[in-house]
């Protein structure tokens, strides 16, 4: 060691003496941080939101004092789209950042591949991005290595096909009177669970199912696709896609003036601002939408204008308010457990019952979030003219009527 | 049928757009350029910028959009590539970052949400009982007459000539007094203008955000390896076979396995004749 280096190395451990005996007094009153990783796709909307809702909540509830004590603060980690990258954030946020809770998640193959992993860290997992049931029935095949895990939102891909098979039948058959129907859908494991599911809903309920079919997530021309529709002779298509270009699809359908209707699981036309960013070629466009601004609980509005005012954006997309709720979720817990033991935390979480601004969330036995009338539901939006949004289906959610693609008007 | 006629010529149009620059700066200048797809996206960014923030009309924001990347790549060109031409590898390097940054910086100015750029035209038309948006006609009609115009600059102008002799002995056209930097740009800017304009043109119906040049650019070198590295002829050639190809597997197979096809023909092209259709020699 130099001369210099031992005089730079003494002054070190003496400031960290100095600083240690100063702030052991008011040290103890003040505990460090209860830290939450966020792992998402942050250069994506869905990314961007849930972090941007997380913070909302930790700043609120930061303000009125933590939790026992203890402030809240969050770690972002990208996991992109990429499930290599999305275990690497696992890794980072609990390895080396040591947080005690983890909040996020969009794509269900990379969330699948991190689940391993989380488990191994035996940390709490709160999903609020990715949709395949695959993903917590993990926690009904093996309790003890993955009881971690729990989905806040969005609501699993078997629900939502269950639900887009009740529109099928009560708006699309009995309000609309189309009874022949395609699907199509990206290429995706969320998608690949849904559609087995819509498909049996839909012959159930007595719907003619002319094709249905999978398409790559890359795929730019659709223009293929929309005539293999057209050659079925449907009259109303589904569409399911989250990853692939929505705005690709709905230029090119509204382009060719195509013949059909659609509606579905459209994840980028739930934002509000799309139907502005296609130049309004969603219009008559309806989607599955678990994020609207909408009196589905007390909290949800006031969320929502919120959010708005500070991010001076249009609104949050479907991670948005399930981000929001799982950070009061877990405070929740932690306080009823009076500690971030992760197993004692699983046992409050188990009993949560809270009303946030997705709606009522409870956690079945395999830590899904529950989906029905009077929990967390959602309704069919459609984009009507001037890029207005109507919730077109369940009936007790109805906001407007219906409209028809201009080109179909009688 | 008559829809895989139709929707594969669009589809082989805009292709031959991005390959025909592609694997003109590589006949002329030696060079991969691999930021080949961010004059992609910057057309498409600059049409998005000129028409939606600053209201622009159509018409004069597409030309000044394609006028735009064309100087930038001339820039490009000047700035990072001409310094290091000497290496086949920096240039590689070079132009991947460029890549990069133009990627990062559209992310940076513009976020990850899809951009809108208008249609040049609207409505739709019924050829042949195919029903097509007039957009997509537009974008063939303007195609081929870019590219006829390409041609006949190359084989009528002076300066055309001068591409030709530089591409066919950079040495030799040197010692006849042909200022071969100036030629180096002068196609840079023409490559970069094509893609411009393909973008421009394709960006009303496909999509338009900060990633959307990769794509392009892998379908752009599928075709000039199939079509031959450095023939005007084998990347047009090459365009419409993939393009074809794509649509009629759509059509008959599924829209999944499109992006496949030109994976398999660039493997076949490199195992059956590693020169390509219409190259002289392998390029690898």
């Amino acid at each position: 060691m130099t001369p210099i280096r031992r005089v730079v190395g003494s002054l070190a451990w003496l400031a960290l003496g100095a600083t240690a005996g100063l702030t052991l007094g008011p040290a103890a009153a003040q505990n460090p941080p209860i830290r939450i990783g966020v792992p998402t796709a942050i250069q994506l909307q869905v990314g961007r939101d849930t972090t941007d809702s997380m913070q909302m909540a930790v700043d609120e509830i930061n303000a009125k004092g933590g939790v026992l004590g203890r402030k809240l603060e969050l770690v972002v980690a990208d996991e992109t789209e990429n499930p290599e990258t999305g275990i690497n954030a696992i890794k980072k946020l609990t390895a080396d950042e040591k947080v005690d809770v983890l909040v996020g998640g969009y794509t269900s193959g990379v969330t699948l591949a991190q689940l391993p992993h989380i488990s191994r860290a035996k940390t709490i997992y709160l999903g609020v991005g990715a949709a395949s049931p695959s993903i917590t029935q993990r926690v009904k095949q093996d309790y003890d290595n993955y009881k971690y895990i729990f989905r806040v939102n969005p609501i699993n891909a078997a629900h939502q096909a269950r639900a887009l098979a009740d529109f099928i039948s009560g708006f699309v058959m009995a309000e609309m009177g189309l009874k022949k129907i395609a699907i199509i859908g990206e290429n995706a494991k969320w998608v690949q669970d849904l559609v087995p599911i819509l498909k049996k809903g839909a012959v159930d309920a007595g719907a003619d199912v002319r094709m249905s079919e999978f398409f790559d997530t890359q795929t730019s021309d659709f223009s293929p696709l929309l005539s293999k529709v057209k050659e079925s002779e449907a009259q109303f298509l589904v569409v399911i896609l989250s990853h692939g270009s929505s705005d690709v699809f709905v230029k090119q359908w509204y382009d060719a003036r195509f013949p059909v209707p659609i509606g579905g699981i459209d994840v980028k036309s739930m934002d509000a601002d799309f139907f502005k960013r296609v130049g309004g070629k969603s219009i008559s466009e309806i989607t599955i939408n678990g994020s609207i601004r909408a009196p589905i609980s007390p909290k949800t509005i006031p969320y929502w204008d919120a959010f708005v005012k500070k991010t001076g954006r249009g609104g949050p997309v479907y991670t948005g308010p399930g981000a929001y709720d799982a950070v009061y979720v877990y405070a929740e817990a932690v306080r009823r457990a009076k500690s971030t033991d992760p197993d004692a935390v699983i046992k409050e979480l188990e009993k949560t019952d809270y009303v946030g601004a997705l709606g009522r969330i409870q956690f079945d036995d395999t830590h899904d979030v529950k989906a029905g009338p009077g929990l967390v539901s959602f309704g069919f939006v459609q984009w009507q003219d001037k890029g207005e949004r109507a919730i077109v289906w369940p009936k007790e959610m109805r906001s407007g009527k219906a409209i028809l693609p201009p080109w179909l008007k009688k | 049928m008559a829809e895989i006629l139709i929707y594969g010529a669009v589809t082989s149009a805009i292709y031959a757009m991005l390959a025909v620059g592609f694997t003109l700066i590589f006949g002329v200048a030696r060079i991969l350029n691999l930021a080949h797809g961010s004059f992609y996206a910057l057309g498409a960014y600059t049409a998005y910028v000129l028409t939606t923030v600053l209201h622009l009309p159509l018409l004069p924001s597409a030309v000044l959009a394609v006028l735009f990347v064309a100087g930038f790549g001339v820039g490009l060109e000047r700035a990072l590539v001409r310094p290091l031409r000497g290496s086949q590898i920096a240039v590689l390097m070079i132009t991947l970052a460029t890549s990069l940054v133009v990627e990062q910086v559209l992310f940076l100015t513009f976020g990850s949400e899809y951009r809108n750029v208008p249609s040049l035209a609207s409505g739709k038309l019924t050829l042949l009982g195919v029903d097509i948006s007039a957009q997509r006609l537009v974008t063939l009609g303007v195609s081929v007459t870019a590219l006829s115009l390409l041609w006949l600059f190359i084989q009528r102008t002076r300066l055309g000539s001068a591409i030709l002799a530089v591409s066919q002995d950079p040495e030799a056209a040197q010692y006849m007094g042909i200022p071969s930097d100036r030629v180096f740009a002068t196609v840079m800017g023409l490559s970069a203008g094509l893609a411009a304009l393909a973008a421009v043109l394709a960006a009303p119906f496909l999509t338009v955000q900060p990633g959307m040049g990769l794509l392009p650019m892998v379908k752009a070198f599928a075709i000039v390896i199939v079509g031959g590295l450095g023939s005007i002829p084998g990347s047009i050639l090459g365009a419409l076979l993939l393009g074809y190809s794509e649509t009629i597997v759509a059509y008959l197979i599924s829209t999944s396995w499109t992006e496949l096809v030109s994976l398999v023909a660039v493997l076949l092209t490199l195992i059956l004749r590693p020169a390509g259709l219409f190259g002289k020699r392998a390029a690898f």
